[in-house]
C-alpha cells in the first residue's frame, strides 16, 4: 500500500463515523421526507401516492401563504433590530472592566432560558388585564394594548419576546470579532486625529463585516423557523396572524395528521432556509474576494 | 487472576443480597392526563374529600390509588390540554401510555385507525358493565359496537352567574336570574345590564380558547334544528341558523357588552372579581366559582348562580361531550394488565369524587345518589343532561375541527372578518380536513 493510499484511509477512518451517522441522523430522514412529501400520509403508517398534489394544496392553500407571510414579518421584526441591538451592545461592552464583564453575563442570562420560561416572563408583562404593561398604561390613564389578542400587535409581541431571548449569542459573537481587530489601526487613526465616529466607520464595521453577515443569516435561518414562542404565547393567533410556518406544520402534522402535506411545507420551508444559507455562503465569499 | 475472580463474585454477591432487600417487584404503569398540574399544592395528599378542582382532584385520587395499591407503581405524566398532538407522536413512536384521559369526541380518531384497545373485556373484569354507564356517556364511549372507554362525566357548556350583579340589573324575580328567552331579549338584557351596573354582560375567554365561540355556535345552531355535518366528508357551517348565532354574539361584541382581549384566565379572574354578568363556560369551573361563592370577602361571595345555556331559539339543546380513559394499543403483561383493571375499578368508585369538579357522572348509581343530588347547584344543572347533544359519530377529527372553526369564527365575532365569509372559509378549511381522511 502507498503512503498516498494509506493516509487516505487512515482520513476516512477518521470522518467515516461522523459521516456514518451524519448519513443516518440527517440525510436519510431528509430523503423520508421528501419521499413522505409526495404520499398523502397519516402518522400510523397509511400511505398513497399523490405526485405533486400536496405542493399545489400548499401554493393554494391561503393559510400557508398567511404563515409564510407571518414568518417574513417576523423574520425582519427580529433580525434587523437584533442585529442593530447585539452590535451597539457588543461596542459598548467591548472593554476589560469589571462592570463590562458583569453587564456582558447579565445580557447573555436571558439566552439560556428556556422557551417556556420566556414566553411566561413575556406573558406576565404583555396581557392587557394585570400584566406590567397595562398597570403601567392604566396607572398613566391610557388603554391598555392588547398585545397578544389584536392582529395588528401579536407579531411585534412575538418579535420583541424572540429579541430579549436571543441578544447573547449575536452579542458574544460581535465580541469576538471585535477582540479580533488589531489595535494598532485604532493605534494609528488616533495619530491622525480620526473621531470615535469615523473610526467605527471607517475601521470597526468594515472590520466586523464579515461577522455582520454571519449574525444576519444565522439569526435569518432561526427566525425562519421561529416555533415555540408562537405557540406558547398567542397559539398563532387570533385567528392565524400570528402563525409562523413551523407551527403550522406542527398543527398539520400532529393536529390533523396530514403528515404528506406537512412534509410537503416542511420541504418548502427548508428550500427558503437553504436559499438563505446559499446567499450567505455567496456575500461572505464576497466580501472575502473584497478584502483580499 | 484470582483476584479479579474474587471481584466479580463480590459483585454478584452484592447486587444479589441488594436485589432481595427491594422487596418485590412493583408492576408498573403509565398513565397520561390532562386537567393541569398542581403538585405543588396536592402532589402528596391523600384526602380526595379536601381537594378541590379539576386537577386537585384527579391527583388526590390517583394518589390515594397508589397509596391503596403499594404493589403498583403509577407512573403520571401530565400534558398540556389537550394532549393530543403528544399522544399521537406517542403511538407513532410505538410507545404510548398504559392509560390516557381523552375527550369521547376524539375516540374515534384513534379507534377508527385501531389504535385503541377495545375495553369490554378489562371493564367487565372490573365488574363495569354498560348497564352502569348513563345513557350520554355510554354514547360517548361505544364505537362500532364496543366500549372503547370508561366513561368518566359528560360536560358541557353552562351560564355562571354573577346574582348580585344581576339584582342590580333588576334581572332577578323571585330569587332567580331572569335568563332571556331570545336572541332580541338577550340585547336588550344585556345593554340594561351595562348601563344599570357599569359592567359587561358577558365575560368571554376569546384569546387562545377556540373551544369557547364553537361550543356557543354548536349548540345554537342544532338548538335551530340546524345540520352541522350533512356526512362525514361535508359540514355545513354557512348557512341562514349559522349566521345568526356568529351575529348576536358579533353585536354584543360591536356593543361592549362582553369583557374583551381576555384569555381562560384573564376571564376567570374577572368573573371571580365581580367584573361582568355572566360567564358561559363549563361545567368544570362550578366546583371553583362555588368555592369562591361560599369564601366571605370575596367580589363573588354569596351571589353565585349557575344555568344550563338559555333557549334563545327553537328548543333547548347544549353541545356536550365527556372525558373517558382508554388504553391505546400496546403489549401488556397479565400483571400490567391487571393493574389497569384495579385502576379502573378505582375511578369508577370514585365517580362521585370527580363530580364535585361540577361535571356530570358517567354513573347511573351516581346521578341517582342522594350525596350527588346535596351537592350545590346540580338541580339548576341537571337539564343538561337531558338536552345534551354531541356530534354525530361519523365526525372525525372533532379536536382539529374545533381548532379550525374556533379560529373562524373568532375572526367573525371579533371582526377581522365578515360572518358570512368567516362561516364559507371555516367549511371550506373543514371539508378539506375530511377530505384527507382515508
Amino acid at each position: 500500500m502507498t503512503g498516498g493510499r494509506r493516509d487516505r484511509l487512515a482520513g476516512f477512518a477518521f470522518v467515516g463515523p461522523f459521516l456514518a451517522l451524519y448519513a443516518f441522523l440527517l440525510i436519510y430522514p431528509l430523503f423520508m421526507g421528501i419521499g413522505l412529501s409526495f404520499h398523502r400520509a397519516d402518522l400510523f403508517g397509511a400511505r398513497r401516492f399523490v405526485g405533486f398534489e400536496n405542493y399545489a394544496r400548499a401554493f393554494a392553500d391561503p393559510i400557508a401563504w398567511q404563515a409564510l407571510w407571518n414568518t417574513f414579518k417576523l423574520t425582519v421584526l427580529i433580525v434587523l433590530p437584533l442585529t442593530a441591538i447585539t452590535l451597539a451592545l457588543a461596542l459598548a461592552l467591548n472593554r476589560a472592566t469589571r462592570g463590562a464583564a458583569i453587564f456582558r453575563g447579565i445580557f447573555f442570562a436571558s439566552s439560556v432560558l428556556s422557551v417556556t420560561i420566556v414566553t411566561l416572563i413575556w406573558r406576565f408583562i404583555l396581557t392587557p388585564d394585570a400584566g406590567l404593561v397595562a398597570k403601567i398604561v392604566t396607572t398613566l390613564g391610557g388603554t391598555p394594548p392588547p398585545f397578544l389578542s389584536d392582529p395588528n400587535l401579536t407579531i411585534p409581541a412575538l418579535a420583541i419576546t424572540t429579541i430579549w431571548w436571543s441578544v447573547g449569542f449575536p452579542m458574544m459573537l460581535f465580541l469576538a470579532g471585535l477582540q479580533q481587530i488589531p489595535a494598532d489601526m485604532y493605534e494609528a487613526a488616533a495619530l491622525d486625529n480620526a473621531g470615535p465616529w469615523t473610526r467605527l466607520f471607517k475601521i470597526t464595521l468594515p472590520s466586523l463585516r464579515r461577522t455582520l453577515i454571519l449574525v444576519i443569516m444565522l439569526q435569518t435561518a432561526a427566525q425562519l423557523q421561529l416555533f415555540g414562542q408562537a405557540q406558547l404565547l398567542t397559539a398563532g393567533g387570533p385567528s392565524g396572524a400570528s402563525r409562523p410556518v413551523v407551527l403550522l406544520i406542527f398543527e398539520v402534522a400532529f393536529g390533523r395528521w396530514e403528515l404528506g402535506y406537512a412534509a410537503a411545507l416542511a420541504e418548502l420551508l427548508f428550500l427558503l432556509v437553504l436559499s438563505v444559507t446559499f446567499i450567505q455562503y455567496w456575500a461572505v465569499g464576497r466580501a472575502a474576494k473584497e478584502e483580499r | 487472576m484470582k483476584r479479579l475472580r474474587g471481584l466479580v463474585a463480590g459483585l454478584v454477591l452484592a447486587a444479589l443480597a441488594g436485589g432481595c432487600g427491594t422487596g418485590p417487584k412493583k408492576t408498573e404503569i403509565t398513565l397520561q392526563r390532562f386537567f393541569g398540574e398542581c403538585g405543588a399544592v396536592y402532589g402528596h395528599s391523600i384526602d380526595v374529600g379536601a381537594a378541590e378542582g379539576e386537577c386537585g382532584i384527579v391527583t388526590t385520587l390517583i394518589n390515594r390509588f397508589q397509596a391503596e395499591n403499594p404493589d403498583i407503581q403509577v407512573d403520571v405524566n401530565v400534558v398540556a390540554w389537550p394532549g393530543y398532538p403528544q399522544l399521537t407522536a406517542q403511538i407513532a413512536a410505538g410507545d404510548p401510555p398504559d392509560l390516557v384521559t381523552m375527550h369521547q369526541s376524539v375516540i374515534s380518531d384513534y379507534q377508527g385507525r385501531g389504535l385503541l384497545e377495545p375495553m369490554d373485556g378489562v371493564l367487565g373484569e372490573a365488574g363495569i358493565g354498560p348497564e352502569a354507564i348513563t345513557p350520554a356517556g355510554l354514547r360517548g364511549v361505544t364505537k362500532a359496537g364496543h366500549l372503547y372507554g370508561m366513561a368518566w362525566d359528560t360536560i358541557g357548556g353552562l351560564f355562571h352567574v354573577n346574582t348580585r350583579l344581576f339584582a342590580q340589573a333588576g334581572l332577578i324575580k323571585d330569587g332567580k336570574p331572569i335568563l332571556p328567552t331570545s336572541a332580541d331579549e338577550l340585547l336588550v338584557q344585556a345593554r340594561q345590564f351595562k348601563t344599570r351596573t357599569g359592567k359587561p354582560y358577558l365575560v368571554q375567554s376569546e384569546v387562545s380558547d377556540a373551544a369557547s365561540f364553537v361550543r356557543n355556535f354548536y349548540g345554537y345552531v342544532m338548538a335551530q334544528g340546524g345540520v352541522l355535518f350533512a356526512d362525514r366528508r361535508h359540514s355545513r357551517f354557512a348557512t341562514p341558523e349559522g349566521a345568526r348565532v356568529v351575529q348576536l354574539f358579533r353585536t354584543i361584541e360591536q356593543e361592549k357588552l362582553t369583557t374583551l382581549n381576555q384569555d381562560t384566565p384573564a376571564a376567570i379572574a374577572s368573573f371571580m372579581n365581580g367584573e361582568g354578568g355572566i360567564y358561559p363556560t363549563g361545567t368544570w369551573m362550578i366546583g371553583a366559582f362555588d368555592q369562591e361563592a361560599k369564601t366571605t370577602g370575596r367580589p363573588l361571595s354569596g351571589a353565585y348562580a349557575v344555568f344550563p345555556y338559555p333557549h334563545l331559539w327553537g328548543r333547548d339543546a347544549a353541545f356536550v361531550d365527556g372525558h373517558a380513559w382508554v388504553m391505546p394499543k400496546r403489549v401488556r403483561t397479565a400483571a400490567e394488565r391487571a393493574a389497569v383493571v384495579r385502576f379502573l375499578k378505582f375511578m369508577a368508585a370514585h365517580n362521585f369524587d370527580w363530580t364535585r369538579t361540577g361535571h356530570l357522572p358517567a354513573f347511573r348509581a351516581v346521578y341517582a345518589s342522594p350525596e350527588f343530588r346535596a351537592l350545590p347547584h346540580r338541580s339548576d344543572i341537571a337539564p343538561l343532561a337531558a338536552i345534551g347533544v354531541q356530534l354525530p359519530g361519523y365526525v372525525q377529527r372533532q379536536s382539529a375541527i374545533q381548532g379550525l372553526l374556533g379560529e373562524e369564527l373568532t375572526s367573525a365575532v371579533t371582526g377581522t372578518k365578515p360572518v358570512e365569509r368567516a362561516l364559507r372559509d371555516g367549511e371550506r378549511r373543514v371539508d378539506e380536513l375530511l377530505d384527507q381522511i382515508p
